[in-house]
């Protein structure tokens, strides 16, 4: 309805629309700034990472692991120490005197209760160092018998060039206002598709060499595996995920982990989408070593589905895609045509079915 | 004779909640209600406005109203959800633990607990106000049967009060012609200050090489703020971030009349005051669209979708350099400020309040 111009609440009403329209406006130049300082090289696409590190050198959330153990349990040892030299410095002369003749004065009994509490002090520490000691030879111990080694030239993996599912992947992004995080980017291709569609996105891979080609065309990657980006990634602060890749081959734990970390890390209402392999697909195209041995493999879309709406998120029916060498049924003019379409069905259903699905979800709460 | 009573952790002086707290206690006490506050601990200060929480069961009168001002973890909890009266809970947001998490591990549990504390007083509640309809959301979430929107009661109108001359000259002869970016508010991770100094440095870089960052406020994460000023200081910007706190009321309103834009990157925040103050001294604002700041302001700021620094530094540089879109944003601030007018906020807390003592609201 158009606001009555004699009317004080229709006027009120226009002249917020009005003053929303002239943000959006200056939003849009600022962006369009943006994106041109990009352009010229001012704001390389690396800068923004390089400062995330470099204040992570700083931060003992940027520690993970043995090294956040560690250096946890050194803040310990330093605070072990209670020094019973109090400052006497002060603004007045008579004032450092006067704090020197009452430590002077204090010192036999400060020494007698202070060398207790840093004997307790140090016993506590001590026991925290056997603790972790003890606790990193386990973790020690649960890797090895965790994982055995694989034939190094086999991955549980889906098509690494399929690409079927990138339109809908761009299409569910799309309009996203904050940072889409693209895990396993490769080099980069889905990340030129989600800039071209306006999306504010940046990508992560463990492999320096495949994020070459990305790099090169300046798009914003961060040489990283997912797990130890997303654990210093601040909370609710993506608006976008998508998922792809190691997804498919993370072990239990390590499934736990990234399922907690999205379910924090994306906003409420942000956009998930996943893609990977189906264990039908999979099975059929590894090895049998890689089959029985491999520490993770890929999830029915439906398991995804429900461990993601256990998290508060609204899932979406999934898309299949990938290879798809189902057998068509036979014609009914064939009197065992029944039995046949049932076997067909069987076979199609087990063995021959699209090899890729594609999720999104939308986080709810 | 309708009776509310006010419970509150810490009655601190120079403090939102607790001047929240009085100012609440007079406008109940002007309605004719009777109107106590009880605390779990109260400054030396003002003590004499407050009686400990354990003290109320000797006083309680049937029909009273228990009105809890719910922040942080206390035992006041424990407490109210122990009592019969009627509980309203009027909630100010607690910030998630998993931001302290690796910083300083006993306030994550602190925070943890004050967060199971109000799972469990929002069930029990007939009613709770909240400062923004994000804690409303976050309330209702949780079981709360009924919820209200009535912001913070912050007197601006009275605060209104001198800018410190003295202090004003001496950061103006400090900085001369360079832009200043202020930020207000405790030294916290949630307040993300790294994206403050890193949108500084790129700022520097190019638009204003002299820019300078004022941030006000205490560190009240010690190892937090160590990290951010040492990352200040490694990108060479140790003499170019300027920290100051415990300043007095006239000592605020000139560092804010003295910053050419107040900048928010909060990722986490239930209300935000000094979104206000900055509207009542006209500073321009540009602030990160997170938790209840979009609410907050408005129209009268630039709400960013990210806290990128390029994209920060292009928003303030716009501002510099748009005298007209800064004057908008500082009439749009004034304007906004009506909406949180101490008088409409007194008159909705007695509305709401009454509506719960009157029966008017079904009590649980």
């Amino acid at each position: 309805m158009t606001p009555d111009a004699s009317d004080p609440a229709g006027d009120a009403a226009t002249d917020v629309a009005e003053r929303i329209r002239y943000l959006d406006e200056v939003m849009a130049e600022i962006d369009a700034e943006v994106r041109r300082r990009r352009a010229s090289g001012d704001l390389p696409a690396g800068l923004e990472a390089e400062l995330d590190e470099l204040f992570l050198e700083f931060s003992p959330v940027g520690l993970h692991g043995r090294a956040r153990l560690r250096e946890t349990l050194a803040l310990v040892d330093g605070s072990a120490y209670v020094d019973i030299a109090v400052p006497t410095a002060s603004n007045k002369a008579v004032g450092a005197y006067v704090k020197r003749v009452i430590r002077k004065g204090l010192g036999w009994y400060m020494n007698f209760v202070v060398a207790q509490i840093v004997k307790f002090a140090w016993s506590v520490s001590r026991m925290f160092h056997v603790v972790v000691d003890h606790l990193e030879d386990l973790e020690a111990a649960v890797e090895l018998t965790a994982s055995p080694d694989l034939p190094v030239d086999v991955a549980p993996a889906a098509d690494p060039g399929s690409s079927w599912w990138t339109p809908a992947a761009v299409d569910a992004l799309a309009g996203v206002a904050d940072r889409v995080l693209v895990a396993d980017c490769g080099d980069g291709g889905l990340l030129d598709l989600l800039d071209a569609a306006g999306v504010d996105a940046y990508g992560v891979d463990p492999s320096d060499l495949v994020l070459e080609p990305a790099l090169a065309r300046g798009l914003d990657v961060r040489s990283e595996g997912l797990l130890d980006h997303l654990g210093v990634v601040a909370t609710e602060a993506l608006g976008g995920m998508v998922l792809t890749g190691s997804v498919q081959w993370l072990r239990p734990n390590e499934r736990e982990r990234l399922v907690d970390l999205v379910a924090t890390r994306l906003a409420v209402g942000g956009t998930l989408v996943l893609q990977s392999g189906t264990p039908e697909g999979w099975a059929a195209t590894v090895t049998p070593v890689v089959r029985d041995l491999a520490p993770g493999r890929p999830l029915h879309a439906q398991t995804w589905a429900h461990l993601l709406s256990a998290r508060g998120f609204a899932v979406g029916e999934p898309l299949t895609g990938g290879r798809d060498e189902r057998i068509a049924r036979v014609g009914e003019g064939s009197s065992d045509a029944d039995s046949v379409n049932a076997a067909i069905d069987v076979i199609n259903h087990l063995l021959l079915g699209p090899t890729e699905y594609l999720v999104v979800a939308t986080r709810e709460r | 004779m309708t009776a509310v009573h006010q419970f509150v952790p810490a009655l601190l002086p120079r403090d939102a909640t607790g001047d929240h707290t009085l100012a609440l206690r007079d406008a109940f006490r002007s309605a004719g209600w009777e109107s106590d506050v009880y605390v779990e601990a109260a400054h030396a200060e003002l003590q004499h406005e407050a009686s400990y929480f354990e003290e109320y069961p000797g006083r309680a009168r049937p029909g009273d109203v228990l009105l809890y001002q719910l922040g942080t973890s206390s035992p006041v909890a424990e407490f109210l959800l122990g009592r019969p009266e009627p509980l309203v809970l009027d909630y100010h947001n607690v910030t998630p633990e998993s931001f302290y998490e690796g910083w300083e591990e006993h306030t994550a549990a602190k925070v943890a607990l004050a967060r199971r504390q109000v799972a469990s007083l929002a069930p029990r509640a007939v009613l709770g106000i909240a400062d923004s309809a994000f804690n409303a959301r976050e309330l209702a979430s949780l079981g709360c049967p009924a919820t209200e929107v009535v912001p913070i009661l912050v007197d601006l109108d009275t605060e209104d009060a001198a800018v410190d001359a003295r202090e004003r000259d001496r950061l103006a002869v400090r900085h001369g012609d360079a832009t200043v970016l202020l930020f207000v508010g405790r030294i916290s991770p949630n307040k993300c200050h790294e994206h403050l100094v890193a949108a500084l440095w790129v700022y520097r870089h190019l638009y204003d090489p002299d820019a300078r960052l004022h941030l006000v406020g205490p560190a009240v994460t010690p190892d937090y703020a160590a990290a951010v000023f040492a990352f200040a200081a490694e990108l060479g910007l140790a003499g170019a971030v300027d920290h100051a706190e415990g300043l007095t009321t006239a000592e605020l309103s000139a560092w804010y009349g003295d910053a050419d834009v107040f900048v928010c990157l909060s990722r986490h925040e239930g209300f935000c005051i000094p979104l206000l103050e900055a509207m009542r001294v006209g500073t321009p604002i540009v602030a990160l669209d997170a938790g209840a700041v979009g609410e907050t302001l408005a129209d009268a700021g630039i709400l960013l979708p990210t806290a990128r620094p390029g994209t920060v530094a292009a928003a303030v540089d716009r501002i510099r350099r748009d005298r007209a879109l800064a004057d908008r944003l500082v009439a749009s601030g004034h304007r906004r400020l009506g909406d949180f007018a101490a008088a409409t906020t007194r008159r909705r807390f007695v509305e709401v309040l009454g509506a719960v003592a009157g029966g008017e609201r079904v009590v649980a």
